[in-house]
């Protein structure tokens, strides 16, 4: 056997063990996700793989169910409204960092930032305490602004980094032409930057859909959300209409990331 | 998308006033009326104002459980970082230098990232439990409810962070470079050890950084996946607040993890520009 082959030959056993390693890290990342699927679909009264046949009956029990339906409604309008807010904000904040120049603009573009360091746990205490000191109730206000909170830094990072490769002269052409900064705004700027917002708005509905920890201080009676439920279900015992719930939850989430990638080119 | 706007729907005196300026104005309102203000008015809840000692809560934080707990969550959020920082390397690695398959296993890092927490740690949950798969199998595991269940749960949340800077730092290095490592007769190991490796370091340090500040601060994983042995800060300060309805204690122990968290931020800062990273994301 000749040299090259043999160094070909230990080339190729590193490279296969390279690869099983890889395999093996992408079934860490995704078994869970896949387990929990597949579990939804079982015809047993716990979540169990379905070896024997597929039943959807967890799904019938699911959609039989008004609390859990409420839960998704409420879920969406949150995620639904939070998302608008954290647009409106972020990109505020955004144009405004990437346009004007004044002393500390690092430091103070740290502050859109802090949601996504602080922990969620501390965010949801203050902010549910602070509700309490100027009369924002919990439930619907509550989980709307303190989602808009959260999301915001995710739509301050996408939209800068749009606009950071944005060509001004388009803008200096429209004043130049005679357009007032606003009627500039609408023409030119919003076309340009309109995919950065869209994804922005998809994340952010992403994000909200599945925030549990800050959500569970600011829910009131009536206004749980779906990971609240989820969260509930899996301390009082365990039967597969979490599965169905959880399943339905990773579907609109998917969808959601999907559009916003789609949009973010 | 195309649409014409031919007059400013605003009239022109208030146009003529809103500067980029007032638009920072705007955003950053917005946060410190919801966020910032909210986190002060923790601190102060977090003293004792009434009779006694200003620092009451501070002195009760000290106390064995707590401490416990605060040990607890930098331990569990060190290990997370160093596992997933491997993890994370070879998996980028093997993205950047010898996929042909990039867009794809990329999408599949980040799809997870799109599936709530508590559904992949309901997902874990269910994988380690008895009548998952691997007791289907016949395999005795007992990893619920431990410190292991705990720490892989945190490092399979927080994973596909650690992926993202690391591929681009690593999707940053100029070919030419490490071509030239082996031209000059250096095998692939030494190539790593002394080109790869330093020039992915930012990356390495913002992956590392985020990931610890996120695993130390998680409340679901040891909620779902450990028992009442791994409870973490993120879970003692909900139950102080849930529970025992301290609101002071609470505060107080938020402040103090807070405070650690941002001096370590500070720190890493000096050496590495943190938005930079996050913006990577």
């Amino acid at each position: 056997m000749s040299v090259t082959a043999s160094i070909r030959r230990a080339s190729l056993v590193r490279q296969g063990a390279l690869l099983a390693v890889l395999v093996a890290i992408y079934a860490f990342l995704l078994v869970p996700v896949a387990v929990v699927i597949l579990t939804s679909f079982t015809g047993q009264t716990f979540p169990a793989i379905p070896y024997d046949g597929i039943s959807v009956q967890w799904y019938a029990e699911l959609f039989a169910d008004n609390q859990l339906l409420g839960a998704l409604m409420t879920s969406f309008v949150v995620a639904t409204s939070a998302s608008l807010l954290s647009v409106a904000f972020g990109t505020a904040a955004a144009v405004g960092f990437v346009r004007a120049e004044f002393p500390y603009k690092q430091q103070l573009s740290t502050i859109m930032l802090l949601p996504m360091i602080i922990s969620p746990v501390i965010t949801g205490i203050a902010l549910i305490r602070y509700f309490g000191m100027v009369n924002v109730s919990s439930g619907y206000p509550a989980l709307i602004i303190g989602h808009s909170i959260l999301t915001v830094p995710y739509v301050f990072l996408l939209v800068r980094s749009q606009l950071v490769t944005f060509d001004e002269d388009l803008e200096q052409a429209s004043r130049v032409l005679g357009a007032d900064s606003t009627v500039t705004f609408m023409n030119v700027t919003a076309p340009i930057i309109s995919p950065a917002l869209l994804a922005g708005f998809f994340i952010s509905f992403v994000v909200s859909f599945g925030e549990f920890t800050a959500t569970q201080f600011l829910i009131s009676p009536g206004s749980s959300t779906v990971p609240v439920e989820i969260y509930t279900m899996l301390r009082t015992g365990l039967t597969p209409t979490i599965n169905a719930l959880s399943t339905v939850l990773v579907v609109i989430m998917v969808v959601a990331a999907l559009l916003s990638r789609y949009f973010e080119r | 998308m195309s649409f014409v706007v031919e007059r400013s729907p605003v009239p022109g005196w208030l146009t003529e006033r809103i500067s980029n300026r007032h638009l920072v104005a705007v955003g950053i309102g917005w946060v410190t009326l919801f966020f910032v203000f909210p986190i002060l008015f923790l601190v102060v809840e977090s003293l004792n104002f009434g009779d006694g000692s200003l620092f009451e809560a501070y002195r009760r934080a000290m106390g064995g459980v707590y401490v416990d707990a605060f040990v607890r969550s930098f331990i569990y959020g060190f290990v997370t970082t160093v596992l997933t920082l491997v993890f994370a390397y070879a998996l980028a690695y093997y993205l950047v230098f010898v996929s042909d398959r990039v867009r794809l296993l990329l999408t599949l890092v980040v799809v997870p990232l799109w599936v709530a927490y508590i559904i992949r740690y309901f997902g874990l949950l269910l994988f380690f439990s008895p009548t998952g798969p691997l007791g289907e199998l016949g395999l005795e595991i007992d990893l619920l409810f431990t410190s292991t269940a705990v720490v892989l749960g945190l490092a399979n949340a927080y994973l596909p962070f650690a992926v993202l800077p690391i591929y681009n730092s690593l999707n940053a290095i100029h070919h030419e470079t490490i071509n030239a490592s082996r031209v000059l007769g250096a095998g692939q190991f030494r190539t790593i050890r002394e080109v790869v490796l330093p020039l992915s370091t930012p990356g390495i340090v913002a992956a590392g950084v985020i990931v610890f500040i996120l695993a130390t601060g998680s409340f679901l994983g040891p909620a779902v996946l450990g028992g009442p042995n791994q409870a973490m800060i993120a879970n003692e300060i909900a139950r102080t607040f849930l529970e025992a309805y301290n609101i002071q204690l609470a505060s107080a122990l938020a402040v103090i993890y807070t405070v650690l968290l941002v001096a370590f931020i500070t720190a890493f800062n000096a050496v590495f520009n943190l938005q930079e990273a996050l913006g990577n994301l």
